[in-house]
C-alpha cells in the first residue's frame, strides 16, 4: 500500500518525512531565476524540462532567514493546487515504507516547526517529523491560502 | 465500476447540455418528431444505464418522462408548454443528481421532492382529440429511409447528429501532458540546433534536422488544436436561458445562433460564458420590449436576438444583436451626472459614442427599476473588465428604437501570445505585445522627460504620460548602461496609458504562457510565466499591476468615458488617407487627406500677389496662397487646406490619387515643407508637413491677411453703405460708416463724387461707376474680385 510510503529527507539538520503521494520527483535544479517583490522563501523559477517550477526554500520558510543556495540544490517536485513547485531540501535519504506507521508527536516541538509538523514517522529507529509540502507554499501569515 | 459510473455521469451531463437547445426548438414545433426522438433516446439511455448501475432514483424519473414522451409519440398526448416544462424539470433534476453523484456528494434534493415533478408530468390535461392522427406517421418517418420529398425536412438534422465526426473522450490532463511533451521536444530541438551551430556544417545532417524541425512544429500546431473547441459549446446553454427568461419576463423572442462551428480555445470559451450570459440577459430585460409595446411600435411581436461568432485573424468576434428599444442615452447621461461622474457642461459636450460608452461605467444602469434578471448596477463594467482581462475588446452600437449590437473581440487563445522580451538590471521579462502601443528610445527627439516634485513625466509628441522605470517597480539595481534606454508606451485595462522605461527590448517571440503560482502573482506585477525557446524561465509583466503598484494616477478621471473609445481606436490598423498630387513643378507629393477641405480650379486672375505675398480670391474671400511663385499664368488647381480657424490655398498642378499610408512615416525628415518619406509601391513620396504650411500662411496673414479696417466716408452713399459694406463684412473686414471710429482705418472707400480731404496717409480707393476709368486708385464698382484684391493690396502696402 502506498499510504505508508514516505520520502525521508532533512532540512537544516532536522529529519523530516513527506508522504510519497505528495511527491512527483526529486531533482537537482539548474539555474534559478530570482523573482522580485515576493517573500524571501520564494527563491525563483527553475525549468524542469518544459515545465517551470516555483522554487520554495523550506528552510527559509520555517526559520525566516535564507541560506545561500547550494551549487545544484536538491528539490522535491510537487504539484500543489495545479501549480508545480520545487521545494528545496538539504538531503534526501530514501523513499520507503514506515512499518510502524504514523505516530503522534511526543515531546514539545519548537515554535519554528510547530506549524508544520503534524506527526512522527519512524525509520531505522529514528523519528522524522511528518510535514505536508502544501503547508510551505501558503503565505507565511496563513491568511491567504494558496488556491 | 467507478469508471463506468463516471462515464455515465459525464455522458448524461453532456447530452443534457446538447438537449437543452433542442428542447426549445421542440416546444416551438411539437410535431417535429426527430427532436422528440432525441429526448426519448436520452431518457431511455438513462433509464437503461441506471438499472445497470443501481441508481433507482434516476431510473424512476427517466421512466416517468419516457412514458410521457412515448404517449406523445403515440399521439395520446400533445406537447403543450406545460408538458414541455414538466419534461424539462425532470431533465434538470437528473442533471442535478448527476452532478451530485459526479462530485461524490449526497443528493442535494430529498427524494420525496421528485414526486411533485412526477405529478406534474402525469397530471396533465387530456390531450386534444385531434392529436391522434398526425404524430405516429411522422414518428415512422424518422425510422424509415426519408423519401426525397416529405421526410427530407426533419430527418437530415437527426441523421446529421448521428453522423457527427467520430470522437473519443480524453481526460484533459492527458492533453496537457501531451502539450508538455511537445514543449520538451521543442526545447530538445533548440538545444540540438545550438550544438549543431557549434560544429562544422554538415548539409546532410542539416537537412535531416530541418525535416525534424518541421515535424515538431507541425505537431505543436496540432496539439494546440486539441485545445480548441467549437463555439457551439458556448451556445449550448443559450436557447434554454432565452426560453426561461423570456417566459419570466413576458417577452417573445426569436433566437438566432450562427457561427457555432468556429473554434476557440477551451479556456477562452470558459472566460466568455459569463459576459455572454450577461449581455443576453440585458438584451432580453432592457432591449427587447414586451410584445404589446412592440406591436404598438409597429415591430414584429417577437423580438430578434442574434448571436454570431466568426474568426477574424487571430481574434474571435462575437456579436450579440437585438432589435429592441436601443440604449437610452439621455438616461445614461442623467445617471452619470447625478452620480457625479460628469458635470452638466461635460455631459453636454459628449459625442453620441461617448455617451454610449458610459454604459461600461461602474454603477450606471439604465434600468428604471431593478429586476431579478439585471439592472443591479453591476453589469456592463464587469463584462468589460472580464473581456479586457483576457485581452479582448468590447464595443457597442445602438440605435434608439431599432436595437443594440454588442461586439466582443477576444483573442483565439489565452496561452500563446506574442510578447516582447525586455532586459533590465540583468533580468529578463516578457511583456504582452498587445499591451505595448509604441517603443521609443529615450533620446528620441519626440520625447522630453521632466521631473516635477518627484513625479516623472515623459511627453511624447505633446502628449504627457506618467513615466516609471521597471527597476524602481521591481526593486532591481540598474545595470551599466550601454546606449539609450527604451521607453514602452503601455496600455493597461485600467485607466490611461503610461510609459515604462526598460534597459532594452531584446526580441519579439511567440510565448506559451502558463499561470504563475499564487505566491508569485501575490507580488501584483506578474501576470504569468513562460519558458521561451532558450529554456530560461521568465515572468510575464502585468501592465495593470505595475501601474497600480507604482500608484500611478490611473483612476479614470475626466477622460474616463473616452478611455474605451481610445482603446478601440488603437486596435485598428494605424493608417491615414493621403492625397497624391503633382506639384506645379511636376514632383509627386503626399498630403494628409484629413486637412484638405476642397480641391478648386483657380484661374490666373484669382491670384493676386501683393508685396511678395500671394493670395487667392475665392467666393469673395482671400486666402493666403502657397506655391504661387512669381504669379500664375495658367489655370491651376488649389487644395484648400483647413485647420480650425485657419485656411490656406496650396496651389498644385493636379490631383492624382487618394491612398492609405501608415500614420507613421517611414522616414522622418522634418526638412522644410517635407515631413518625411512614405513608401508607396515602388517609389517613396514626400509627405508635405501641414504644420509648416500653416506656419508659413500664418506669417503671411499676420502681415497682410489680417482684418482690414475699411472706412466708408460718405454715410449718405446708399450704394457704399448698403451694398459694398455687407460684402466687405462678409469677406471678414471691419467696416465703419461715416466718422472713423477708434483707430485709423486701413483703407478709405469712396465713390467718385466725394474724395475725403482728411485722408492723410490712409490710402483711398475710389469706386467708379464707369468701367473705363479704372486706375491705380480707382476701381469699377461692380468688379467685385478687383475691389477685394485692391483693398488687400492697399492695406498690405500701408502695413509695409
Amino acid at each position: 500500500m502506498t499510504h505508508n510510503l514516505f520520502l525521508f529527507a532533512s532540512i537544516a539538520g532536522t529529519p523530516i518525512a513527506v508522504r510519497a503521494s505528495e511527491i512527483e520527483a526529486v531533482v537537482r535544479l539548474g539555474d534559478i531565476v530570482p523573482i522580485q517583490r515576493v517573500p524571501d522563501h520564494v527563491r525563483g523559477l527553475a525549468a524542469l524540462r518544459s515545465r517551470v517550477l516555483t522554487v520554495i526554500d523550506i528552510e527559509s520558510r520555517i526559520f525566516g532567514h535564507s541560506m545561500p543556495l547550494a551549487e545544484r540544490p536538491l528539490a522535491v517536485v510537487s504539484d500543489i493546487a495545479a501549480h508545480t513547485y520545487g521545494l528545496l531540501v538539504e538531503t534526501v535519504s530514501d523513499i520507503c515504507e514506515a512499518s510502524s506507521g504514523i505516530q503522534p508527536i511526543q515531546g514539545r516541538i519548537d515554535r519554528y516547526w510547530a506549524p508544520f509538523a503534524s506527526a512522527l514517522v519512524e525509520r531505522d529507529g529514528r523519528s522524522h517529523l511528518l510535514v505536508s509540502l502544501a503547508d510551505f507554499v501558503t503565505t507565511p501569515s496563513g491568511a491567504a491560502k494558496a488556491a | 465500476m467507478d469508471e463506468i459510473l463516471a462515464e455515465f455521469i459525464a455522458e448524461t451531463l453532456e447530452t443534457l447540455e446538447v438537449l437543452s437547445g433542442e428542447v426549445v426548438a421542440w416546444e416551438a414545433d411539437p410535431a417535429d418528431s426527430s427532436r422528440l426522438d432525441a429526448f426519448f433516446r436520452f431518457f431511455h439511455t438513462v433509464k437503461g444505464s441506471c438499472g445497470f448501475l443501481n441508481l433507482p432514483r434516476f431510473e424512476r424519473l427517466a421512466h416517468a418522462a419516457e412514458d410521457v414522451l412515448a404517449a406523445i409519440r403515440r399521439g395520446e398526448r400533445s406537447a403543450d408548454p406545460a408538458t414541455v416544462t414538466a419534461v424539462l424539470a425532470v431533465m434538470d433534476r437528473i442533471g442535478e443528481l448527476a452532478r451530485n453523484v459526479g462530485d461524490g456528494e449526497a443528493p442535494s434534493i430529498p427524494e420525496a421532492a421528485d414526486d411533485a415533478l412526477l405529478d406534474a408530468l402525469t397530471d396533465l390535461p387530456a390531450p386534444p382529440a385531434k392529436a391522434e392522427a398526425a404524430p405516429p406517421q411522422t414518428t415512422e418517418a424518422a425510422e424509415v429511409e426519408p423519401d426525397p420529398l416529405g421526410g427530407a425536412d426533419a430527418n437530415p438534422s437527426a441523421r446529421g447528429r448521428e453522423r457527427a465526426p467520430r470522437t473519443i473522450r480524453l481526460p484533459l490532463a492527458l492533453i496537457d501532458q501531451l502539450m508538455n511533451g511537445i514543449s520538451d521536444m521543442v526545447l530538445a530541438r533548440n538545444d540540438l540546433s545550438r550544438k549543431m551551430r557549434d560544429r562544422e556544417a554538415d548539409p546532410e545532417l542539416e537537412s535531416s534536422f530541418e525535416r525534424l524541425s518541421a515535424n515538431v512544429a507541425d505537431l505543436r500546431d496540432m496539439i494546440s488544436k486539441t485545445r480548441m473547441q467549437r463555439v457551439d459549446r458556448l451556445y449550448a446553454a443559450i436557447p434554454r436561458m432565452v426560453r426561461d427568461l423570456s417566459r419570466d419576463l413576458g417577452r417573445k423572442v426569436t433566437l438566432e445562433l450562427d457561427g457555432g462551428d468556429v473554434e476557440m480555445d477551451r479556456e477562452m470559451i470558459e472566460m466568455v460564458v459569463d459576459p455572454l450570459t450577461h449581455i443576453v440577459r440585458n438584451s432580453l430585460d432592457h432591449g427587447i420590449e414586451p410584445p404589446a409595446k412592440r406591436i404598438a411600435d409597429g415591430k414584429p411581436e417577437a423580438g430578434l436576438l442574434r448571436i454570431v461568432a466568426r474568426q477574424s485573424g487571430n481574434q474571435i468576434v462575437i456579436e450579440i444583436a437585438d432589435d429592441g428599444r436601443g440604449i437610452n442615452r439621455t438616461a445614461l447621461v442623467d445617471k452619470a451626472v447625478s452620480n457625479g461622474l460628469l458635470n452638466a457642461a461635460e455631459a453636454a459636450s459628449l459625442t453620441d459614442d461617448q455617451k454610449l460608452q458610459l454604459i461600461f461605467h461602474p454603477g450606471l444602469s439604465t434600468a428604471a427599476e431593478v429586476t431579478a434578471v439585471s439592472g443591479r448596477g453591476v453589469g456592463m463594467d464587469v463584462v468589460r473588465a472580464n473581456i479586457e482581462q483576457i485581452g479582448g475588446v468590447i464595443g457597442i452600437e445602438s440605435v434608439t428604437g431599432t436595437g443594440t449590437t454588442i461586439i466582443m473581440r477576444v483573442p483565439l487563445t489565452l496561452t500563446i501570445i506574442p510578447g516582447l522580451i525586455v532586459r533590465s538590471g540583468g533580468h529578463y521579462f516578457a511583456m504582452p505585445r498587445g499591451n505595448v502601443i509604441e517603443l521609443l528610445h529615450q533620446n528620441s527627439s519626440m520625447v522630453t522627460i521632466e521631473e516635477v516634485g518627484g513625479a516623472r513625466i515623459a511627453t511624447i509628441r505633446g502628449e504627457p504620460y506618467s513615466l516609471i522605470d521597471i527597476e524602481d517597480v521591481l526593486g532591481l539595481t540598474r545595470g551599466a548602461m550601454r546606449g539609450p534606454r527604451t521607453l514602452m508606451v503601455v496600455r493597461s485595462s485600467i485607466g490611461q496609458p503610461y510609459v515604462l522605461g526598460v534597459e532594452q527590448v531584446e526580441s519579439n517571440e511567440e510565448l506559451v504562457i502558463r499561470p504563475a503560482s499564487p505566491l508569485v502573482t501575490a507580488a501584483g506585477v506578474f501576470a504569468g510565466m513562460t519558458l521561451p525557446d532558450n529554456g530560461q524561465p521568465m515572468l510575464l509583466l502585468d501592465a495593470a499591476g505595475i501601474a497600480q503598484s507604482a500608484s500611478l494616477p490611473l483612476r479614470e478621471t475626466k477622460r474616463g468615458p473616452l478611455a474605451g473609445t481610445a482603446g478601440q481606436g488603437a486596435q485598428r490598423d494605424e493608417t491615414v488617407q493621403a492625397l497624391v498630387f503633382a506639384e506645379r513643378d511636376g514632383i509627386r507629393r503626399l498630403i494628409p487627406l484629413a486637412i484638405v477641405d476642397r480641391v478648386e480650379d483657380v484661374v490666373p486672375s484669382q491670384v493676386a500677389i501683393s508685396n511678395g505675398q500671394a493670395f487667392v480670391r475665392i467666393e469673395g474671400r482671400l486666402f493666403p496662397a502657397l506655391n504661387a511663385g512669381t504669379g500664375v499664368d495658367e489655370p491651376v488647381k488649389s487644395l484648400r487646406l483647413h485647420a480650425g480657424r485657419d485656411a490656406l490655398c496650396y496651389l498644385i498642378s493636379d490631383v492624382l490619387d487618394i491612398i492609405d499610408v501608415p500614420s507613421k512615416l517611414d522616414v522622418t525628415l522634418n526638412a522644410g515643407r517635407v515631413a518625411g518619406l512614405v513608401m508607396v509601391d515602388t517609389d517613396q513620396l514626400e509627405m508635405v508637413d501641414p504644420f509648416v504650411l500653416f506656419a508659413e500662411a500664418a506669417r503671411q496673414t499676420g502681415e497682410a491677411g489680417r482684418t482690414i479696417h475699411c472706412l466708408i466716408a460718405d454715410a449718405d452713399d446708399a450704394w457704399l453703405s448698403g451694398i459694398l459694406a455687407p460684402l466687405l463684412s462678409q469677406a471678414g473686414h471691419q467696416v465703419t460708416i461715416g466718422a472713423p471710429g477708434e483707430g485709423k482705418p486701413d483703407v478709405i472707400l469712396c465713390s467718385g463724387a466725394a474724395i475725403p480731404a482728411d485722408a492723410g496717409d490712409v490710402p483711398v480707393l475710389t469706386l467708379s461707376d464707369n468701367a473705363d476709368t479704372a486706375s491705380d486708385s480707382t476701381v469699377y464698382r461692380y468688379d467685385r474680385e478687383r475691389i477685394i484684391a485692391k483693398i488687400a493690396e492697399l492695406a498690405a502696402r500701408r502695413a509695409a
